[in-house]
């Protein structure tokens, strides 16, 4: 139990914040990024960007019975579940995915300046990102057009897509592969996923690593330096930081061509700022720009609570029967389909 | 209720709903690309090995057929860093310990499923077996986030 | 040269400072043993005398081990003789065996000597090692926090410092890692127990001794120095080989299946 960081926080003065040797803010630490606060506001909320006391009360309940009530247990004599599926939508893919006790998915939304959140967007003000370019706006379609519900066919097959979605390894999502963490866990910039959100900092005066628990992607920050020349791509993209005050600006470039932010792409700009607000809290603003997806650039901010817990070694290609599973499964359907038509 | 109670809990409702659809293509695979809805499976046995690992936990079970020959299939669960992380250790399913699971049947057909629903004999998930006594969502140190 | 001949950079605290990147030079990832060079990592019998087996052949010399003094004290790592038997058998069946060829996490003490740079990030608490390899990564805890609750590739590291030296003991590694190319395994009981001693600003000496009862019939040690890399821009770059082996791992399903 990481008891040592909690002993320093006791021992400061309220409002006073841990500061490293040569007297900047550590932001040195474990932290569990984990909310109920979605990226994308709902719809109906509008430009609203906060919830009352009672909403975020009412939020956390409700998760915690939901919670509960799958943890409850289950009919001894129950049968298999219904052909043709169980109507479970997302990732559960109408299989119902697993237990949600595999799932960590925060306990509440998050709290600035006291006061709860509807989105981690704050910029376009209704809490949804900028419209897209063109170009971009036919990318997402054709994405769009790939996503079917799981009827268990080779529906691309009867449809005489080519490439079909499961035609080699590489059409398929960086998550799937355990190329980098799924959803943007990594980013930059940093988003909370479904599980495994934590993260560490460890801070020294030319070098800050951020390790990201999935796939124990690391970012090395480098301070007070250039970006790398054009022909150096990163994966988690390439970081410089500096000191502002008493926030850490950090700014990423020299993305791949396949950013781990959805939509993005090789000319994807974040700048993140990391501001320690009190010995437990970071807050976390970034703002995104791509100017060959979005026809602005998009903010958002959150918080980045410290955690006791312990990041565990997330080795994600050592263990994939998973993706061997999805391809075998695609030529299977396909042959099954072919033989059909005959 | 009163008017007002109601209305907060029917914009958190629809909160969490719309928090569900925005989280719709995250998590390590979509179970919809592996697993085959067309095959719904409901397994019983003993444990014989559990795979601790990621991205996915297989739990390896020995199942007895109608004819009375055994199989060994796996089940697919999620990341065992979050039952660490919620105080279950690797004996939470030991071997020997007989578990159901209903689930789907993978799509090429090997003898894989997913966990939709892994329980002990009397129905009680199989979290709540070895060290669990309620619900292992609430640790204090996360709850004040 | 002894060390504090020169004036080591240190912490706030006066601890050595380890920050920067770092790297071994020498054939310890072919071979930790001492050892002659060889036509190949994997072998099979020619006319007279070992051949590269057919799968590197077209390598050439790109595929030869070159020899080293190795970087064991004594010479020869003490394997029961099943365990040695085992290696022999890896290093037929190299190919298919070893898990660096798969881009598999290397475990330690191998990260450290791979030929690829790692980074070293320290502060007065925390001590974490990035490695370009497959982006492996551990954190030395400080505080022990107990025997690992679960095996993984890169173990469980918990550290203190004695004098200038950090001593870390690694626990919890899984059976799936060797310490070399040339198929020197361990199992799940293994335990190694690192020292890393800052000699000059500019190299660090590696030591490492390696228990298994299993499969050693006695602790043994390696060790080596580390250099500090001292190029302006060092730095790793990305080496995620997960890429690089879809193919090899995945290939047999694509839909049209390639020239394999």
């Amino acid at each position: 139990m990481r008891i040592g960081l909690l002993l320093v926080a006791a021992a400061l003065l309220p409002g006073q914040i841990p500061r490293t040797a040569e007297g900047k803010p550590d932001l040195s630490g474990v932290y569990d990024i984990a909310t109920l606060t979605p990226l994308l506001r709902p719809d109906h909320l509008g430009d609203r960007l906060e919830l009352s006391d009672q909403e975020a009360a009412a939020l956390a309940k409700m998760e915690a019975a939901r919670m509960a009530k799958t943890s409850q247990a289950s009919n001894p004599n129950r049968t298999a579940p219904p052909k043709g599926g169980d109507g479970s939508e997302g990732a559960a893919g109408n299989v119902g995915g697993y237990n949600t006790v595999w799932t960590d998915r925060g306990t509440g939304a998050f709290k600035i300046n006291g006061k709860w959140r509807t989105s981690i967007i704050t910029d376009p003000k209704n809490g949804r990102m900028p419209p897209l370019t063109p170009e971009a706006r036919k990318r997402a379609a054709a994405r769009v057009a790939l996503a079917r519900p799981n009827t268990g066919d080779a529906w691309w097959v009867k449809e005489g897509l080519n490439p079909g979605p499961y035609d080699d390894p590489e059409l398929r999502p960086l998550g799937e592969r355990c190329l980098l963490g799924f959803g943007s866990t990594g980013g930059p910039p940093m988003l909370p996923v479904l599980y495994n959100n934590l993260k560490q900092i460890v801070q020294t005066p030319n070098r800050i690593m951020i390790l990201n628990e999935m796939v124990h992607d690391v970012r090395i920050i480098r301070m007070n330096e250039e970006h790398e020349p054009p022909e150096i791509r990163r994966w988690l993209g390439d970081s410089v930081g500096r000191w502002e005050g008493d926030t850490l600006v950090v700014d990423t470039t020299n993305f791949t061509d396949q950013p781990a932010l959805t939509s993005a792409t090789r000319y994807l700009h974040v700048v993140e700022r990391f501001t320690r607000i009190d010995a437990r809290t970071l807050l976390y603003q970034f703002t995104v720009e791509d100017p060959t997806v979005w026809t602005r650039p998009w903010s958002g901010e959150m918080i980045m609570p410290a955690t006791e817990d312990r990041i565990y070694e997330y080795a994600c290609h050592e263990g994939n029967y998973s993706f061997e599973g999805i391809l075998r499964g695609a030529r299977l359907l396909e042959a099954e389909a072919a033989a059909k038509a005959k | 209720m009163s008017k007002l109670s109601k209305s907060i809990l029917a914009l958190a409702a629809a909160l969490v709903v719309c928090l569900t659809l925005t989280r719709k293509v995250e998590a390590h695979h979509a179970f919809g690309a592996e697993f085959d809805p067309n095959r719904p499976v409901l397994l019983k046995g003993p444990v014989v090995r559990v795979e601790w690992i990621n991205p996915h936990t297989w739990i390896h079970l020995e199942v007895t057929k109608e004819d009375g020959g055994k199989q060994v299939w796996m089940v697919e669960g999620g990341t065992p860093n979050s039952l660490l992380r919620r105080g279950l250790k690797r004996d939470t399913i030991k071997p020997g310990q007989v578990i159901i699971v209903d689930g789907y049947q993978a799509k090429d057909r090997s003898r894989r499923a997913n966990g939709r629903d892994v329980t002990l004999t009397d129905g009680r998930k199989f979290f709540m077996g070895s060290s669990g006594t309620g619900a292992p969502y609430d640790k204090p140190e996360n709850k004040d986030k | 040269m002894a060390a504090g001949a020169q004036q080591l950079p240190r912490l706030s605290n006066g601890k050595p400072d380890f920050n920067g990147v770092w790297q071994a030079i020498g054939s310890a990832h072919y071979d930790i043993e001492r050892h002659m060079a060889r036509p190949a990592m994997m072998l099979r019998d020619g006319p007279h005398g070992p051949l590269p087996a057919v799968p590197l052949l077209r390598l050439g010399a790109v595929a030869s081990v070159p020899g080293g003094m190795g970087i064991v004290e004594g010479g020869s790592i003490p394997y029961k003789p099943e365990a040695r038997a085992k290696r022999e058998e890896n290093r037929k069946h190299w190919i298919e065996r070893d898990p660096e060829i798969k881009c598999y996490l290397p475990g330690v003490p191998r990260a450290t000597y791979l030929p690829f740079p790692f980074q070293i990030i320290q502060n007065e608490k925390q001590f974490f090692i990035a490695y370009e390899y497959a982006g492996a990564a551990r954190d030395i805890y400080f505080t022990d926090p107990g025997p690992p609750e679960t095996d993984s590739w890169m173990g469980q590291s918990v550290g203190k410092w004695q004098g200038d030296t950090l001593v870390v003991e690694v626990t919890g590694q899984n059976d799936q890692t060797w310490l070399d190319r040339s198929g020197t395994h361990h199992t799940e009981q293994m335990k190694v127990v690192e020292r890393y001693r800052l000699m000059t600003p500019n190299h660090i000496q590696y030591e490492a001794t390696i228990e298994d009862p299993e499969v050693f019939a006695r602790p043994w040690k390696i060790s080596l120095p580390l250099y500090r890399r001292m190029e302006k821009d060092a730095r790793l770059v990305d080496f995620k080989c997960v890429e690089f082996v879809e193919e090899l791992v995945f290939g047999e399903h694509r839909r049209k299946k390639l020239e394999r």
